[in-house]
């Protein structure tokens, strides 16, 4: 049993209990990656017969030449910048808050996730509200008048505050389960050493955080880049005024599910794959390079 | 039932051979004992026996039934692991009768025969308790409750005492003494401690980087060590190793030339080496300097120092004023070893 | 003295924090109480002089909210059910049995856990047209019935239940089926209700993948049938807050209930990021 070699029955019986899993995955994952891949340089495709009469870059070539899609990067990266940093530096700081406090600090937290487990249409739809021109919530509360919604200029901001709004409380969690995991032995030198709380705070706290920080940004990174549930319910299935809210999933959802065109539909989901396998390959680097090894398996 | 393991061998990866033609024999109803520094093999071998681990080469019988190839499940086994391996879902009645519901016993029947081992195992009045909410003590005694619950024709304990304190390690000691001979199983258990080994087995198997290297009583190992291993492992304090040739002058008792061109390492007990005149003393009038004296509870540990090699005698009684100047010693607890570390010659085997 | 103010400024800060984290949600209870022409008054209350409770009845039957629900409720829960067996079968292979090609085909999975999702829509959504299933049941849970996540983190608190326990259980006469069933799922069932609540958080909240699935009423799930409804509500702000909260609180008494499963859930789910 310890040393047992694997043998044709074993292998069997592995293949038995793993089946239920690999059919849907093969079916509905794998086989999918590849046809996504494949479609994306369909250049002459009948979605009834599914029949494929030529292939080639030309899809490719479309989005490169796309007015719109060049759009939705752009969006897309302003969105991101927007949005990663805010989420990050805001999440840090409360998680900050939250591990300094004794009393009432669960009960913050409760608070803080709330949103992340409310269905995102849902709560924008109730942003929606709140951002109405005339009698929303918040130009009550700051005295202005602004159409959140409407205008091209303020648009893109309305979806940032709603996904920081959604993200903090996931990326709180993950922070203080990072801070719960620095030992406290490390501050208790440092204050032997006479390291002020400022100083602890630069020297340990920050560089021990450095690996999640990473993994937050990241994660925070991809999901930002995938963003449509929000767009969808805050403009009421529409990208925005002007198209100023149009993103990358949303240009992909519309080329697919609104105009049908399967390939390009393909090839723009192939582009926001690199995209991801970039950043992802960027974060890998960075583990490689400090030899981190993230928390849970820190040696 | 009676275990017999016949040139078994067991290899990792090719480099690393664990044993190389292992064979012994265990007789029913018998307490037998593997004992052995960490890493001689000696978890390995329960193992083997239980259906863990398959060898790569030899026999495993149980009577005259091969077992080799059958499945652990198969085999008709109680094993105690040295964590327990209680399951921590299960309260110590369910953990108990665990066994029996594989076997399909009926409810009534499984409660009943775990109450009747709950106090066989002196445990009865925690029944309802969850494994984390137990001693360390308690949770053995449910591991061989449970261990014992479907009757198994052979007992496996991994070094079932090695997680407790001193006082509760000396009572389980004789509790598994009381319960093997209750029951009559087979058993066979690992430890490290020579004196768990020496204070309740039948038999000690004395194991060494994955070789046997005596099977005997703990009463036989102590007098009659097969090998400076077995010398050195058994008896505390360790037994006094020295280099034969810087005893010579001092020998006294004729020992035959034959076995003395052969020996190297002359190894003597604590308690033979005394001030006092010795009758038929081995050796007499060692030069020695004393460096230190310590009671230990009952017993006096002499350090001497005698040429470069530190002595320990635990025959020198205690306050004794004056600086020893010499020693003697006894022809009992004297063995001498060749250069392959086998005995050839024991002080008091030629009286 | 400068302890105390430290307390009141960290205080501060954060009840400020969770008043902006509770403004939606206390506007959209607020509003969805109101009638539909008091809430576009100026000043807005926060205390309205009379309570509309009627408001749920009219928006739970102005859309067939009630099918969306049992919809919702379906798909979760088979979704979530059949995604743990698959999960747990595959996360006891990969920690007890042996097998060909075992490491290999558990790295090639981990690897899938990159891919994002929404790449698969389009030709998963063919997939689905062939085979018939396009605004169907199946469409909406089949797809769903594995998870990779899911079978990592079992397999991660598989692997931490010590050895011992599946030898003990061995040598006691379980097979490697009663093993599973009897000792391995109860023993790590902290592990397993974590990542069922995620994953109960995320069928219940899924949103593009059942817009594109289903075509008629019959099948929307609760989000999917809210935002039509937001169609038929026009500027009928109170009916459409009392509907959101038909989707919002469910899960809501969930978390506040299982909470301390979700946080346990979400540090087993940064070990999806170690292994990037």
């Amino acid at each position: 049993m310890i040393n047992a070699k694997p043998t044709l029955k074993s292998t069997l019986k592995a293949l038995l209990y793993l089946a239920p899993l690999l059919i849907v995955t093969i079916t509905f994952t794998i086989w999918p990656l590849i046809s996504s891949f494949l479609m994306s340089f369909y250049t002459k495709y009948n979605y009834f017969t599914n029949q494929v009469k030529a292939m080639g870059g030309a899809n490719f070539a479309y989005l490169w030449q796309n007015p719109d899609f060049h759009l939705a990067v752009r969006n897309t990266l302003v969105f991101v910048i927007g949005v990663v940093p805010l989420t990050v530096i805001l999440s840090l700081g409360i998680a900050l808050l939250l591990n300094q406090i004794n009393w009432l600090s669960s009960f913050f937290r409760t608070i803080y996730f709330l949103p992340f487990v409310t269905s995102t249409v849902a709560i924008s739809l109730v942003w929606n509200w709140i951002f109405h021109q005339d009698n929303g919530l918040l130009n009550a509360l700051l005295g202005g008048s602004v159409d959140w919604l409407n205008d091209p200029h303020y648009s893109l901001t309305a979806l940032i505050i709603v996904c920081v709004w959604r993200g903090l409380g996931f990326n709180i969690v993950l922070f203080l389960a990072g801070l719960n995991n620095i030992d406290n032995h490390y501050y208790q030198a440092a204050k032997l050493d006479g390291a002020s709380a400022w100083q602890q705070f630069t020297n340990v706290t920050l560089p021990m955080l450095a690996p999640i920080t990473v993994l937050i940004t990241v994660n925070e990174i991809i999901s930002s880049f995938k963003v449509f549930d929000q767009i969808y319910a805050l403009f009421h299935g529409q990208a925005g005024p002007a198209n100023a809210d149009l993103t990358m999933m949303y240009y992909l959802y519309q080329k697919f599910y609104v105009e049908g065109q399967y390939p390009v539909a393909a090839a723009s989901g192939v582009v926001l794959f690199i995209f991801i396998v970039i950043i992802t390959g960027l974060a890998f680097w960075y583990f490689q390079r400090h030899s981190i090894k993230i928390w849970g398996r820190r040696s | 039932m009676q275990v017999t393991l016949k040139g078994i061998q067991l290899a990792y990866d090719r480099h690393n051979k664990i044993f190389d033609q292992l064979s012994f024999h265990v007789q029913d109803g018998e307490l037998l004992a593997l004992l052995g520094p960490s890493g001689s093999g000696k978890s390995t071998i329960l193992n083997l026996i239980a259906g863990l681990l398959t060898p790569n080469a030899g026999q495993i019988l149980f009577d005259e039934t091969d077992v080799t190839k059958l499945d652990a499940r198969n085999r008709n086994i109680g094993m105690v692991f040295q964590d327990y391996a209680l399951y921590p879902q299960l309260n110590v009645m369910d953990n108990i009768a665990f066994p029996l519901k594989m076997a399909h016993v009926k409810k009534a029947t499984r409660r009943e025969q775990a109450q009747k081992l709950a106090k066989l195992v002196h445990i009865e009045s925690l029944l309802t308790k969850f494994p984390n909410e137990l001693s360390g003590g308690q949770q053995q005694r449910v591991a061989i409750a449970r261990a014992l619950a479907k009757k198994p024709k052979i007992l496996l304990l991994d070094e079932p005492l090695s997680n407790l304190d001193a006082g509760l390690r000396v009572e389980l000691r004789d509790e598994i003494r009381h319960i093997q001979q209750v029951t009559g199983v087979t058993t066979i258990f690992v430890t490290h401690d020579q004196n768990d080994a020496l204070r309740i087995a039948d038999k000690i198997i004395v194991l060494a980087n994955g070789v046997i290297q005596q099977v005997s009583t703990g009463a036989d190992l102590y007098r009659h060590p097969r090998n400076l291993f077995v010398a050195q492992f058994i008896g505390s304090p360790k037994i006094n190793t020295i280099p034969v040739a810087n005893l010579i002058p001092y020998i006294s008792k004729e020992i035959p030339a034959s076995i003395l061109t052969q020996a190297v390492t002359a190894a003597f007990r604590s308690e033979s080496i005394t001030n006092d005149p010795v009758a038929n003393a081995l050796m007499t009038n060692l030069p020695v300097t004393m460096t230190h004296q310590v009671q230990i509870g009952r017993d006096s540990q002499t350090q001497l120092q005698f040429e470069n090699n530190r002595l320990i005698s635990t025959a020198i009684s205690d306050n004794y004023t004056q600086k020893i100047q010499t020693i003697n010693v006894a022809p009992r607890g004297f063995f001498l070893f060749n250069d392959d570390d086998v005995c050839i010659w024991e002080g008091d085997a030629h009286d | 003295m400068t302890r105390l103010l430290k307390n009141v400024i960290r205080y501060g800060l954060l009840t400020l924090g969770a008043l902006v984290m509770l403004l939606p949600f206390a506007w959209m209870i607020v509003t969805s109480l109101q009638s539909p022409t008091a809430v576009f008054a100026i000043p807005h209350t926060w205390f309205p002089s009379s309570l509309q409770w009627g408001n749920f009845s009219k928006a739970w039957h102005a859309a067939p909210f009630a099918r969306y629900c049992f919809n919702s409720i379906l798909v979760t829960f088979i979704t979530t059910l059949g995604q743990l067996f698959t999960s747990i079968l595959a996360a006891f292979t990969f920690t007890h049995l042996h097998f060909c090609g075992r490491r290999t085909l558990f790295a090639g999975l981990i690897a899938l856990m990159m891919v994002p999702g929404e790449l698969l829509l389009i030709p998963n959504f063919v997939t689905l047209s062939r085979l018939h299933w396009i605004d169907t049941y199946a469409a909406l849970i089949v797809p769903w019935l594995a998870s990779i996540f899911t079978m990592f983190a079992l397999r991660q608190a598989f692997h931490a239940q010590p050895r011992s326990i599946y030898y003990a259980a061995r040598l006691d006469g379980a097979s490697d089926w009663q093993y599973l069933w009897h000792i391995l799922v109860p023993a790590s069932r902290t592990t397993i209700t974590a990542v069922a609540i995620l994953q109960i958080i995320a069928s219940w909240n899924s949103f593009m993948w059942p817009l594109i699935v289903t075509n008629s009423d019959r099948l929307r799930t609760l989000p999917v049938g809210l935002t039509s409804f937001t169609s038929e509500a026009g500027t009928n702000y109170p009916l459409l807050m009392a509907a959101t909260i038909f989707v919002i609180v469910p899960l809501l008494i969930l978390y506040l209930g299982l909470q301390k499963y979700i946080v346990a859930g979400i540090t087993q789910a940064s070990a999806k990021g170690s292994s990037l």
